[in-house]
């Protein structure tokens, strides 16, 4: 792969102190040597920017010598990385733990889902389980703005002619408080396999207890400002 | 009609080994399926490189958000003075929560580009992931060069209908 040798001013960063500054020096840092040398004459302009000195041996500074000892691994400096099965062993996931009562519903599912999916990780992959199990208690105090309460509707089906039941949020949350902020979490996990194995590291409850002390739960670190009901 | 070829002598027959039902095994079917997953790897060929790229700015926004958590932080509360009431000036103390200093990979990039850093996003989400800390030194060049766009400067209008 030809690297662009002229703007790799920017030096791989060993010292987190050092600020990288554009220099006019042209070294490559995986090959340790300075490209400024290579002497074939650029004929075509738009060939500036290749490896001329494939035919010269490197020289390695001595204190990199051991990065260019062992080249027969896997190559993992150009290849995106992918998990591996010991990357996402479920049993060492991270639990959180989040007191709904008068959090905004959708804010604090959209938190939820967030962590749920590993979309906060650096190491997120879309095709793989990262994310963190979340406990929610307190559910049947979760907050709506607005006439909510009594206007917002859930309806479902149960696949038979005129089947359809429709139902207010306050009705539902007499009845059966966790599906809210089920259903709300689940509509924002992607829908397929992942998505609805993703769901069950859902855990909601009513009351402030829960039966996952084992797991230690941490508090789940909340970044929206307006979640909790302004009253 | 044959229900399935014995041996594998056609290319397309080859080639369609794994696939679903009925389709590994009659040729007739198999050919359509072959020509059609071709037709997906041509265009995935190229798709990927852009899966890819998105993958690495998902990666970064991911990495610069956990950094940035530790930039950004309330500005102290600030005193107002409210231009409505007619007499006695009133000081309305409002904290105005800094959003000028949020990190996410916007800022971060345009802090880079201005520090002529020229990682690319494959590398950046490659040290984000293994390289924690140099990572969080490029967050912190990233932010002193550009910290943010600055918010409205005005004072909630809550803060307002607090006092009236």
């Amino acid at each position: 792969m030809a690297v662009n040798c002229a703007t790799s001013s920017s030096l791989f960063i060993s010292k987190p102190s050092n600020k990288p500054s554009p220099s006019s020096v042209t070294t490559t840092p995986f090959l340790g040597f300075s490209l400024a040398a290579s002497t074939k004459p650029a004929v075509q302009s738009k060939r500036l920017f290749k490896i001329c000195c494939h035919d010269k041996p490197a020289v390695i500074p001595a204190e990199q010598q051991w990065m260019f000892d062992d080249l027969t691994g896997p190559d993992v400096w150009n290849k995106t990385w992918y998990p591996k099965a010991k990357d996402h062993i479920p049993t060492s996931k991270t639990w959180y733990v989040v007191d709904a009562s008068d959090k905004i519903l959708g804010r604090l599912a959209s938190t939820i889902a967030i962590h749920i999916r590993g979309k906060n990780l650096a190491t997120y992959t879309p095709s793989v389980d990262m994310g963190a199990h979340v406990i929610v208690v307190n559910a049947e105090k979760i907050a709506v703005s607005g006439k909510k309460r009594t206007l917002k509707l859930y309806r479902r089906h149960s696949g038979r002619p005129g089947g359809m039941t429709v139902e207010t949020f306050d009705q539902l949350q007499k009845r059966v408080p966790e599906r809210i902020i089920e259903h709300a979490v689940r509509g924002m996990l992607p829908k397929g396999r992942l998505g609805r194995s993703l769901f069950t590291h859902l855990k909601v409850y009513t009351g402030p207890d829960h039966p996952h002390e084992a797991q230690q739960p941490k508090e789940l670190p909340i970044r929206d400002k307006r979640i909790t009901k302004q009253t | 009609m044959y229900a399935s070829t014995p041996p594998r002598s056609c290319m397309q027959h080859k080639l369609a080994k794994g696939f679903r039902g009925r389709a590994k095994n009659c040729i007739r079917i198999a050919r359509e399926r072959v020509e059609k997953a071709l037709q997906y790897s041509y265009r995935d060929r190229r798709n990927k490189k852009r899966d890819m790229r998105s993958l690495w700015i998902q990666r970064i926004n991911a990495g610069t958000r956990q950094h940035g958590h530790a930039l950004s932080s309330f500005s102290p509360a600030t005193a107002v003075y409210s231009p409505v009431t007619t007499d006695r000036p009133i000081l309305i103390f409002v904290a105005i929560f800094s959003f000028h200093t949020r990190v996410n990979y916007g800022n971060f990039m345009h802090g880079l580009m201005k520090e002529n850093i020229q990682l690319n996003r494959k590398v950046l989400s490659e040290i984000s992931m293994h390289e924690p800390y140099s990572f969080k030194a490029l967050v912190d060049v990233s932010h002193s060069a550009f910290p943010g766009n600055k918010a409205a400067a005005a004072p909630k209008k809550e803060g307002l209908a607090i006092l009236l």
